[in-house]
């Protein structure tokens, strides 16, 4: 797995020597900011303040954020070149998947991690849920990892940054939309199992409640498995064409 | 070191090598010599492991290129047509991903003896992207090199650089073969002829001729192609008394003499002689014209063509 580790550390770099990360992190940070003090208003005079007020809102902006965050990772290896060299390089081709996939991830985490400094200002100030929240950023971590792992698999398909943020987005909002069929359609198992298969089905009503079921941390899990096992095959199939 | 047998690579219906058969010894530098599109890249794409062969079998340092492909990975160095880079990244730290990616033991003294094989020392903290495309050549050798392969393999290296830099690069290819195999392609035969060892040429996926660039050139026989003025005898005359000569495919006016051909097989340069002289005329000049490889390149491109 050393291949992966070595893959992993230059995304790093690559993450954190990128304007695109910083001004994602910059918007991200901004945003929720804003949230942040307009919940604390709320806050002041009529309820308590919201511990899933972030991770709910990631979990709507990770739908364009991911695509963001992976369009690069494996579509400009491919345009410029140096994904022949990096499967001529004696590493698995999943160890350069995956080595991908947890740079985006870490790169994620840590954005995550600044976001809980709003936690901070809670508790210095009151006695926020804190089980609550933390099981809220746990599940949006899950979800942001299956997010990312969307957008490594089309990141692989294509040469294009632009078309693989865009297929990627694409998918994404259709696997976050999908709640929306459940909800209006009649027959209550078919509306179960539309639930069951979207992003927002295992967030909204588990981890951002306060809920952690193993069902959802599966779902997640299974997302991320199924697209870099896809995303690998298809950076392989490069050696066949 | 490199064995090829019967390697062969098919896209859909269209066959990109033919069933070739070769091989290198540990220290030789082999040019891989044919036109755009002859298979060359797919040869050496099968070769590094990037691609698995459609029939045949290819060994490095006796290791299979299917069944032993991180073995022959960690053996190889491979430079790509295209120059890749990170451009994002310094000289030092591309060289250095490299290095660690390829399993190097000690990365850092090892990327210090690839940048200075290169003479990139100086510009190690450069941004890649700064660098000329001559420059981004010799990063990319550095990194073919960094791992102390046993087998390096160039494809094109000398294309869209300016001349001194070509023949810079001519050089370091040279030097490579002290320490390593080298197999390196190119559609320039008068690089082939300075830089390697042995030739071999491909056309149409398929090896049509091998062998050192001397060799090749002695291939076509002695007296294949003569050089020959004569005096006392007007044009007329001289070509048709050369015409006659049993074993002469061509004769062409060149200069103040001619050109003559003889059919494949035949020594003329006996029977060129002795007409000449029996007629009564003067032998001015007569000499055999070495042929350069172009022209040997030349003539088998043309006969596959025109088979």
């Amino acid at each position: 797995m050393s291949g992966a580790w070595i893959i992993f550390r230059r995304e790093i770099g690559q993450y954190f020597a990128s304007p695109i990360a910083y001004l994602i992190g910059f918007a991200v940070l901004l945003i929720t900011g804003i949230l942040f003090y307009s919940d604390l208003n709320y806050a002041a005079t009529t309820r308590p303040a919201e511990p899933s007020l972030i991770p709910s809102f990631l979990a709507f902006a990770m739908i364009f954020c991911a695509p963001l965050l992976t369009m690069r990772m494996l579509a400009e290896e491919s345009r410029e070149g140096t994904l022949e060299l990096l499967l001529t390089a004696p590493v698995n081709d999943s160890a350069i998947v995956i080595g991908k996939f947890l740079s985006a991830w870490f790169f994620y985490t840590v954005l995550l991690g600044l976001t809980f400094i709003y936690q901070f200002i809670l508790l210095a100030i009151t006695q926020p849920d804190l089980g609550h929240a933390i099981c809220a950023y746990i599940g949006i971590w899950l979800y942001g990892g299956a997010t990312l792992a969307v957008g490594i698999l089309f990141s692989a398909m294509t040469e294009n940054q632009i078309v693989a943020a865009f297929l990627s987005m694409g998918v994404l909002l259709f696997l976050w939309l999908a709640e929306l069929v459940g909800q209006i359609v009649t027959n209550l198992d078919i509306a179960l199992v539309i639930r069951q298969l979207t992003l927002q089905g295992h967030f909204t009503s588990s981890f951002a409640v306060g809920l952690v079921r193993a069902e959802d941390v599966a779902y997640y899990g299974g997302l991320m498995v199924i697209m870099l096992f896809m995303a690998i095959r298809v950076v392989e199939s490069h050696r066949w064409r | 070191m490199i064995d090829v047998q019967n390697l062969t690579k098919r896209y859909g219906s269209h066959l990109a090598v033919d069933h070739i058969s070769f091989a290198a010894e540990a220290g030789e530098i082999v040019g891989l010599l044919g036109p755009n599109g002859a298979g060359k890249t797919s040869t050496m794409r099968m070769l590094t492991g990037f691609m698995p062969p459609s029939e045949g079998t290819a060994k490095i340092a006796g290791f299979d290129v299917m069944t032993d492909s991180i073995e022959v990975r960690k053996r190889v160095g491979y430079l790509p047509e295209h120059v890749p880079v990170y451009p994002d990244m310094t000289v030092k730290g591309y060289v250095t991903f490299w290095a660690k990616l390829r399993g190097v033991s000690n990365p850092r003294a090892r990327v210090a003896a690839a940048l200075e094989q290169v003479q990139l020392t100086d510009r190690q903290n450069m941004l890649v992207r700064n660098l000329s495309k001559g420059l981004k050549q010799r990063l990319g050798l550095a990194q073919a090199v960094v791992h102390d392969p046993q087998v390096v393999i160039l494809d094109e290296p000398t294309i869209g650089i300016d001349p001194q830099q070509v023949i810079e690069g001519r050089e370091s290819v040279r030097r490579l073969g002290e320490k390593h195999t080298v197999l390196f392609s190119t559609h320039i035969l008068s690089e082939a002829e300075q830089v390697c060892d042995r030739v071999l040429i491909i056309q149409k996926g398929r090896i049509v001729a091998q062998g050192a660039p001397a060799t090749l050139r002695q291939q076509l026989q002695p007296g294949a192609h003569l050089y020959v003025e004569i005096g006392g005898a007007d044009g007329q005359t001289a070509h048709s008394l050369l015409t006659q000569i049993n074993g002469v495919e061509s004769v062409q006016a060149q200069g103040d003499g001619y050109s003559v051909r003889a059919r494949p097989g035949a020594d003329i340069r006996a029977a060129v002689s002795q007409t000449v002289m029996g007629a009564g005329l003067a032998l001015l000049e007569f000499r055999p014209v070495a042929m350069t490889l172009e022209d040997i390149f030349l003539d088998i491109v043309g006969r596959e063509g025109g088979a």
